[in-house]
């Protein structure tokens, strides 16, 4: 059975809207704003329920041009973190109500949350690439705002853009793998297509794409990229460092994040792209390409993370560890090859979700009752807080994976899918279990210390704690009994009397998250019965720890006495930001330093390097003319420009008319030459010399501008120069330009004199430094310029293909008219006229607001 | 032939008004805005892919076939009109630009002021 | 601006003669704009041009009074000299006749801006006794109208209204 469109659209647009109404629902609730933003989470609940049993993808046209659909698919997978989110969703914001009690930016917070809520259920169910994308950026802004809470703290600030930078980064990769997931497609599918699930799409056709990937040598580069932004955004290491920092957001939102939005969106790519990747044939203990990317960045960031917890000296930092830790654990989970992998990551996802949830809304608790987060501080909290130890303890020895607790079961599976690789292929591969062992005692004495919190001596100086308000109490409480209850079925589970619902769901996930056509196998859980490698695996990680817990002070010293220095990823992080800052400060300064000569000089350099650079790459020729005759112009055009600049020149009026002597003899002498010498007719040169002389002209007359002495002689020279213009486009053939241009000429002149009739007499020079070097830059730009119109000029594409030809043709039969310009401006291009006369009464508006109506607005 | 010339031509004055709008007086920098767009435009009409004749036809459109090109010339047009929009929006802007601050020297009005 | 004291007879007998000649230039190239070179923008620059004339022999004050009828307020008045105001709302008017143009054609259906063409002959059906009927009803009588022309007249508002603005505000200094 397929889903129902609307309920889909319902469910991801509800958080949305529900965000809009919260300022003005807050204007009336106020601090119970908390309920209605509950409220709007448990009805995205009960949609998420109203979709259980069915599965496909629905899809609505967004940019059809580009095939991109708003589309979605329902299956398991997107299921499980469907409910994860609005679940826990709901749980957050009825906590939050108590938590955020007094709290300054409650309207932007709940908005904010429920937006955030919105944005994961959108990852979850998105199945066009571009719609996973753009909800996966959502959670990466609406987690910036969210962990920023407290703007005008320096260390939310910090965190916030920490956060924003690595996951966006990270997005940033993954769009680039998309597009090559779309790119490859058209290969594999026939045509290319953003369908990620459902009909037509990459995952059903995912044996062609592995081949055209491969085909490509695409494979191993879009894993990578994947990777990267799976990994940013799920914190594996090196890329963990924002979510420690993270927990400077309020704790309900370190609880969200952390149990089931954001971080659990790299997982759930992972776990999605699983089956694109994955050959349908691996099996576990099988060593694919996927397996050894994912199982040892799992393994990797499960053990190093999990060592910094220990390093942790507050409860918060201590849990945000503990999550990369799970999330290394979950990714590889779903690394390693087979059913078993599968089972470890789709359990998992569920259990971690329920045990840090609880311990996050524990862990606010006791900072919001107790005064204090550091660890050394807090201890035999159960005297004041009987019922949050009781939750702690089950969420705690979950996430130990002590038996019968929930994370048991899941990391069990972890164990045995690192057993098979690691006995499938021997020899070092044995490291995959070790490290699996290794990485897990360190989870267990962390989990443990955690839980010591609440026993042993209670601190003198830590004063009465108060008992908690029931809406913050509730929410972990339901949160650990459900953690309970899956610890329980694995308890029944052992005696054949299984948690039917509870393993059917985690088996739709898992059918998920396997490649189409993999062996079919349901899923069961249960406490081990028989000596399995495994099992002795979890019962030596639980030995080593309770061997090790004594002494957790002296690890948790040496650990902290070793993270010194370039060891730490967030020693990179600080120094690469703390560089840039001022490097980018200095570059501001020279680029943008408010005089227009600077950036007039690095446009133009721009323009010329770029356009060089280009016709340096494409080796395009410049088109020489090899002719004499067309010397012949050029000569003169040579003959009049040094005439003019003498006469127009500093030197005495005697050596000008003798140089100007000098040259119109050479003038007459060219032309006899070409005549007699080079057989030319008078006629064959009476076709160039008009355009070539009125061309000279109008260069005398740029070349007067800038050396106009005053302001009255540059518009003069100017204006020469418009009407020089004006006569070429006579002889192009073009009356309507020579008109126009005549008269603009004039009224240009008009305006030029009577603004200059108020502006004094300021002529400003440089020095010849400056002015050498503006030479230079002019002198490139002309050259650009030149070869640009000798190779534009000399390009003839296909003349049947010409625009003008067809608007020519068309001109009279099609708009009555006779004049093809003017038909072209009000007929065939009248919308892009309509724009150029708006532009016109836009400069005379701003022209009458600027001095009309200047008395009205400031001034200094 | 003569696109040679043009393209020496347009060069230097490309060359002309990139050096005039590196001046520091406000009026010669809209000098060689000034320039640089006649010198587009007339590169615009160069850039025509027909020769012919006027691009006017005669009776019932005869001769549609042996115009030059009038598409250039269509979009010159309007660039001159609005040419002269933005010329007299830069001389006015100018012109209250000496009257809010007294000068029309760039380097001053930059910040800098001693001239370096 | 305050030429008009110190213009000679000649320039103002000059300009007297001319500026009718250049309004009627300028009204005939906008209406043969469609067959023979002209246009709203040449028309509208045209017509611009002669204002200016009469701004620079005559004075502003000379324009506003004698063709306008308003007050001449050189400095009172905040928001310049009245006659802006007329220009302004003349482009306004200019950009509404062309995006009306548009906005017409969309009333029969047809994209924004699409145009049409026709040319009307009276029917000579119940003239033909006339000798010559053919002849002035068919040829002299005949019509050729084009919507295009409609919004060319936008295009000359906008650009008279537009550069008479202009030149009103800064001569208006």
């Amino acid at each position: 059975m397929t889903p129902d469109l609307w309920v889909l659209l319902a469910l991801v647009g509800l958080p949305f809207l529900g965000a809009a109404a919260v300022p003005l629902v807050y204007r009336i609730l106020g601090e119970r704003t908390a309920y209605f933003a509950a409220l709007v989470a448990l009805a995205c609940l009960g949609l998420v329920g109203l979709l259980y049993g069915t599965e496909g993808a629905q899809s609505v046209d967004w940019v059809p041009a580009l095939g991109i659909e708003l589309r979605f698919y329902v299956d398991g997978l997107a299921l499980l973190i469907a409910t994860l989110a609005s679940g826990v969703g709901v749980c957050i914001l009825t906590y939050s109500g108590g938590y955020m009690h007094g709290e300054p930016g409650q309207p932007k917070y709940y908005a904010t949350l429920l937006a955030f809520m919105g944005s994961m259920l959108g990852v979850a169910l998105a199945a066009d690439l571009i719609t996973l994308f753009l909800f996966w950026e959502l959670t990466s802004l609406t987690s910036f705002l969210l962990i920023g809470h407290y703007t005008t703290e320096s260390s939310s600030q910090y965190a916030a853009r920490k956060s924003m930078l690595i996951t966006v980064a990270g997005g940033l990769f993954m769009l680039v793998g998309f597009v090559l997931l779309h790119a490859v497609s058209a290969d594999a599918l026939g045509s290319a297509t953003w369908a990620l699930a459902g009909e037509g799409s990459m995952l059903e056709n995912a044996g062609a794409m592995r081949e055209a990937l491969e085909s490509e040598g695409l494979f191993v580069v879009v894993l990578a990229l994947l990777g990267i932004g799976a990994a940013a955004k799920s914190a594996q290491v090196p890329l963990h460092i924002w979510l420690p920092n993270a927990m400077e957001a309020p704790t309900p939102v370190s609880a969200f994040l952390h149990s089931a939005t954001m971080v659990k969106a790299g997982v759930y790519l992972v776990g999605r792209m699983r089956p694109l990747f994955l050959p349908a044939d691996a099996h576990p203990g099988s060593l694919e390409l996927w397996t050894l990317g994912f199982a040892a960045l799992g393994l990797l960031t499960m053990t190093v993370t999990a060592i910094l917890a220990v390093a942790a000296t507050d409860i918060k930092e201590l849990l945000a560890y503990s999550t990369a830790s799970h999330l290394g654990l979950i990714i590889a989970g779903f690394g390693f090859a087979g059913h078993l992998g599968a089972e470890t990551g789709a359990f998992h996802i569920l259990n971690h979700a329920l045990f840090k949830a609880t311990l996050f809304l524990v862990a606010g608790i006791v900072a919001h009752e107790a005064g204090t987060r550091k660890i050394s501080e807090l201890g035999g909290l159960r005297e004041d807080l009987p019922i949050t130890a009781g939750i702690a303890a089950i969420a705690s020895l979950g996430m130990a994976g002590v038996p019968p607790f929930n994370g048991f079961y899941s990391k069990e599976f972890l164990f045995h899918a690192a057993w098979e690789t690691g006995a499938a292929s021997g020899g070092l591969y044995y490291l995959i279990p070790v490290v699996a062992v290794f990485g897990s005692v360190f989870t267990f004495l962390y989990s443990i210390r955690f839980l010591m919190l609440f026993f042993g001596e209670k601190p003198d100086e830590l004063g009465h704690v108060h008992s908690p308000p029931v809406a913050m109490l509730a929410p972990p409480a339901l949160l650990a009994a459900l953690a309970a209850v899956v610890g329980i079925g694995g308890i029944t589970g052992t005696f054949d009397v299984p948690l039917g619902p509870l393993e059917e769901f985690v088996g739709s996930v898992m059918h998920a998250v396997e490649p189409a056509g993999a062996e079919e196998t349901s899923f069961h859980y249960y406490l081990p019965t028989t000596v399995t490698p495994w099992a002795i695996m979890s019962a030596l990680t639980i030995a080593f720890g309770a061997a090790l817990y004594p002494q957790y002070g002296r690890l948790h010293d040496g650990i902290r006495s070793l993270l010194r220095g370039p060891v730490r990823a967030n020693w990179w992080y600080d120094t690469a930001t703390e560089e840039l800052n001022p490097t980018s400060t200095a570059v501001r300064d020279r680029v943008q330093n408010g005089l227009l000569r600077t950036y007039a000089t690095w446009v133009a350099a721009a323009f010329a390097v770029l356009t060089f650079a280009g016709y340096v790459g494409a080796s395009v020729d410049v088109p020489v003319p090899q002719e004499p005759a067309t010397y012949l112009p050029l000569a003169l055009t040579a003959v009049v420009l040094v005439a003019s600049v003498t006469v127009f020149g500093d030197l005495s009026l005697r050596v000008a008319t003798t140089v100007a002597g000098v040259l119109s003899v050479l003038a007459l002498g060219i032309f006899a030459w070409a005549i007699f010498g080079l057989g030319l007719t008078p006629a064959e040169l009476a076709t160039q010399p008009p355009v070539v002389f009125v061309l000279a002209l109008a260069a005398v007359a740029g070349i007067a501008v800038s050396r106009a002495p005053s302001h009255i002689a540059g518009v003069l020279t100017l204006s020469i120069l418009g009407f020089m213009v004006a006569i070429f486009y006579i002889l192009r053939d073009a009356p309507d330009l020579a008109l126009t241009q005549l008269v603009v000429e004039t009224l240009v002149l008009v305006i030029f004199l009577l603004v200059l009739d108020k502006l004094p007499a300021f002529y400003g020079g440089w020095d010849r430094g400056r002015m050498a070097r503006d030479g230079v830059l002019s002198l490139a730009v002309g050259a650009v310029v030149t070869t640009t119109v000798l190779v534009t000029t000399a390009a003839s594409p296909n003349e049947e293909s010409v625009i003008a030809r067809g608007l020519a043709e068309a001109s009279y039969p099609e708009a009555g008219g006779n004049n093809i310009v003017n038909v072209i401006l009000v007929d065939f291009r009248a919308f892009d006229t309509m724009g150029e006369i708006a532009v016109v009464s836009m400069a005379a508006l701003s022209i009458v607001t600027l001095i009309a109506l200047r008395e009205r607005g400031e001034t200094r | 032939m003569t696109e040679f010339v043009l393209a020496l031509v347009l060069g230097l004055l490309f060359a002309l008004g990139t050096f005039l709008v590196l001046r520091r007086d406000v009026v010669r920098v809209v000098w060689g805005v000034s320039i640089i767009s006649q010198a587009a435009n007339v590169y615009l009409v160069t850039m025509g892919l027909l020769d012919g004749s006027v691009p006017v036809l005669e009776g019932h459109g005869e001769g549609a076939g042996a115009v030059t090109d009038p598409l250039v010339q269509a979009l010159v047009l309007t660039a001159i009109v609005i040419g002269f929009g933005t010329t007299a929006f830069a001389l006015v802007l100018t012109y209250r630009v000496y009257e809010e601050h007294g000068t029309i020297d760039l380097l001053e009005l930059g910040g800098e002021t001693d001239g370096n | 601006m305050s030429y008009g004291d110190d213009t000679t007879v000649i320039a103002r007998t000059v300009a007297r003669i001319t500026l009718p000649l250049v309004l009627v230039v300028a009204i005939s190239l906008l209406f043969q704009g469609h067959n023979l070179p002209g246009g709203g923008f040449i028309a509208g620059v045209l017509t611009a041009a002669a204002f200016a004339l009469v701004y620079i022999v005559f004075g502003m004050e000379y324009v506003q009074e004698t063709i306008f009828g308003d007050e001449y307020e050189p400095d009172g008045s905040v928001a310049g000299p009245a006659v802006v105001d007329r220009y302004r709302t003349l482009f306004g008017v200019g950009l509404a006749v062309a995006a009306g143009t548009g906005l017409g054609a969309m009333a029969f259906g047809k994209p924004f801006l699409t145009h049409t063409d026709e040319v009307v002959k009276p029917s000579t059906e119940y003239v033909a006794w006339i000798p010559g009927a053919d002849f002035i009803f068919g040829t002299l009588f005949k019509f050729h109208w084009a919507t295009a022309f409609l919004f060319d007249i936008g295009v000359y508002f906008v650009v008279v209204g537009g550069l008479l603005a202009i030149l009103a505000v800064v001569g208006g200094e």
